[in-house]
């Protein structure tokens, strides 16, 4: 740092970041050295990034604690929210009593789920309200919330709001749900909302005359993505009655449309800041207090934040679909897989969230990267009246190769034949057509079992 | 309410805080000192982690009067003006933190391990990383930046140890109510 005086402390900060010894990619495009036309990627060629050491631009801030999360970030005159939480899974709401919350020291501010514009929201269907009203679906369901001067008062003042429930039949298991008599989880509507099917071939016939069949059922569990920074946001509305939302939402466009639509605000005077997101796995892909807090905030004449605690991670955020897969699989001697019929029941808790992408996804990989002619997947996604299944890591894909890759196994166990070898006579080749119809561009999966055999010495004796 | 006396980061604070207050509270909200965060306010994650006295403690769990007449090291406390502290300089060469926010508690665990064992071993290291839960990075890389740091930090008067990054003095944090970036 000799010559160069910093004007200010951004290009102090850029300046530190160009200081890193490792060799980086360049922040920008460096000028004219590259063809300005834009080049079209073509298949197998890989970009110049792959294979470069990169350091992260953020790290240096990261390692400093001079990263701005969303709760490290206060406005003047901020309040705290807290939401009520049903922790009933099925009832109707018969009276919500506020009054005793509202006369505290401290409360500015209490909201119930009447009040909201429009009480729905959802990436594809909107059956999820932004705080129940009518009707808790599931013990997270959030029935009313507070703003306070503090966390504390705002936590008090949630225990001293009174809800009162008529509970009705609820139902946990999805094969329950799916049955005509079951307790509907949003009635009229059935429990099954969403239903794919993939049919190549026919599937009865090839798994009749097969060799061998294979059948068996995999399950797995729900998961909580549990990013170390807990959903936050803080809503302020300016002197012109526009809102800024300040939020750990990963997907800021989506949750702007979905915020405006909520509070009945045409999108333009939504804005929506997200910073850095202390993990988001999937889990933040959608908005949840935002709207809460919004509304809040203009019945105070404040800005308002809010922060999960980590239970509420756990019960009022969306997790990963537990799945129920059934396989059966028609395999010749050889060991060729002649026909595939897969059937998968998604647990989808008591909200859509993203379970038709997730859905959609895990139907296309079901039956694995294996050339399999004659194949057919049907599958469900089920309301229950559990904790909202939605976006994770993958959308269905780990839940499937999870099922499809056991099978695998079992297969060449009971055929005799090598667990590589069976995977290397079944899969794809360059230019396969995926089960719904897709010719397969840069096909490496057998390169890639080769590679990853030779590199841990699969072929080698074992002992 | 009688006044505390902490010294953090070498600066000594007299301060009224309501006797509920915890040490991470005194620090984010009263201090503007947003490095340690909240992650689950029950002493599971290990987010918050500070030094007191030397030692490393969770802030939620820590009220601030059981910090009265002790030293605080936060990791604001950590770079000086001119250089990065070498675990941070480590952790940033070892990508060893993607989104970061557990970041600030594993470095100072990090620091606690190193000031008391200046050359741990991978499985003391994983020990007194135990206590700080990362949900993006893994720990191998924290593993190999600890390891990384250790060294840098033991050949200090080594002629072939490399130089600390110079950084330029950051901006102080806003006393709690500084603005979004
Ligand atoms: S916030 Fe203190 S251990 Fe998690
Ligand atoms: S880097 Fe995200 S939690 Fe550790």
């Amino acid at each position: 740092m000799s010559d160069r005086r910093p004007v200010t402390e951004q290009e102090a900060l850029r300046e530190s970041l160009r200081g890193l010894e490792t060799a980086r990619l360049p922040a920008t495009v460096p000028p004219a050295q590259f063809p300005i036309e834009t080049l079209v990627p073509e298949v197998r060629q890989q970009t110049p990034a792959v294979g470069q050491r990169a350091t992260r631009p953020d790290a240096r801030l990261h390692g400093l604690g001079q990263t701005k999360y969303i709760d490290d970030l206060a406005l003047p005159g901020m309040l705290h929210a807290r939401i009520k939480r049903a922790g009933i899974a099925a009832a109707r709401i018969a009276r919500i009593d506020t009054r005793a919350a509202e006369a505290m020291p401290g409360v500015m501010a209490v909201l119930t789920g009447r009040e909201i514009p429009a009480n729905s929201f959802g990436p594809s269907l909107q059956d999820q309200p932004v705080l129940a009203d009518e009707r808790v679906r599931h013990a997270g369901d959030g029935v009313a919330a507070v703003a306070a001067v503090t966390e504390e008062i705002a936590a008090q003042a949630v225990e001293r709001i009174v809800v009162e429930y008529e509970p009705l039949p609820a139902v946990f298991d999805p094969f329950e749900a799916m049955r005509e008599d079951a307790p509907r989880v949003h009635p009229p509507a059935g429990n099954v909302y969403a239903h794919k099917i993939i049919r190549k071939g026919d599937v009865e016939r090839a798994l009749a005359e097969a060799d061998r069949v294979f059948e068996g059922r995999w399950t797995t569990q729900m998961v909580e993505h549990v990013p170390i920074e807990p959903h936050a946001a803080i809503a302020a509305w300016d002197a012109n009655g526009r809102l800024t939302v300040y939020s750990t939402l990963g997907r800021i466009t989506l949750g702007r449309a979905d915020i405006a639509r909520t509070l009945a605000l045409p999108v333009n005077r939504v804005q929506v800041v997200g910073t850095i997101v202390g993990g988001n796995f999937g889990g933040k892909n959608e908005i949840s207090q935002e709207p809460v807090l919004a509304l809040l905030a203009k019945k105070a004449g404040r800005p308002v934040k809010g922060v999960f605690t980590r239970g509420e991670e756990f019960y009022a955020s969306t997790t990963r679909h537990p799945f129920f897969m059934d396989y059966s699989t028609g395999v010749g001697r050889d060991g060729r897989i002649r026909a595939r019929k897969v059937r998968l029941v998604l647990d989808g808790g008591a909200y859509c969230s993203w379970s038709e992408t997730t859905l959609g996804k895990a139907c296309i990989l079901a039956t694995g990267p294996y050339k399999i002619e004659h194949v057919q997947v049907e599958a469900f996604a089920v309301y229950t009246n559990k904790t909202v299944a939605g976006a994770m890591r993958g959308f269905g894909a780990p839940q499937v190769c999870f099922a499809y890759e056991s099978q695998m196994d079992e297969i060449a166990a009971a055929l005799a034949i090598d667990p590589l070898e069976i995977r290397l006579a079944n899969a794809f080749d360059e230019g396969a057509a995926s089960p719904t119809g897709q010719t397969l561009e840069s096909v490496v999966v057998k390169a890639s079992l080769e590679q990853a055999a030779a590199r841990f010495g699969w072929r080698e004796p074992r002992s | 309410m009688t006044p505390l006396r902490i010294t953090v980061n070498g600066r000594e604070h007299v301060l009224p805080a309501p006797p509920e207050t915890t040490l991470l509270a005194l620090l984010r909200e009263h201090l503007g000192l947003t490095g340690a965060k909240l992650g689950c306010d029950v002493g599971d994650c290990g987010a918050c982690t500070v030094l007191v006295d030397g030692l490393a403690v969770n802030a939620c769990l820590m009220l601030a009067a059981q910090a009265d007449g002790r030293s605080v090291l936060t990791i604001e406390g950590l770079a000086t003006p001119d250089a990065l502290h070498p675990i941070q300089q480590a952790f940033e060469r070892h990508a060893a933190l993607q989104c970061g926010f557990c970041g600030p508690g594993v470095i100072l665990s990090a620091k606690a391990l190193l000031d008391a064992n200046p050359a741990p071993t991978a499985a003391e290291i994983r020990e007194a990383l135990a206590g700080n839960l990362c949900r993006c990075t893994g720990y191998a890389k924290m593993i190999t930046a600890v390891h990384a740091a250790a060294q840098a930090l033991h050949g200090a008067t080594d002629e072939r140890s490399p130089r600390a990054t110079p950084v330029p003095r950051l901006p102080l944090p806003g006393g709690g109510t500084g603005g979004p970036r």
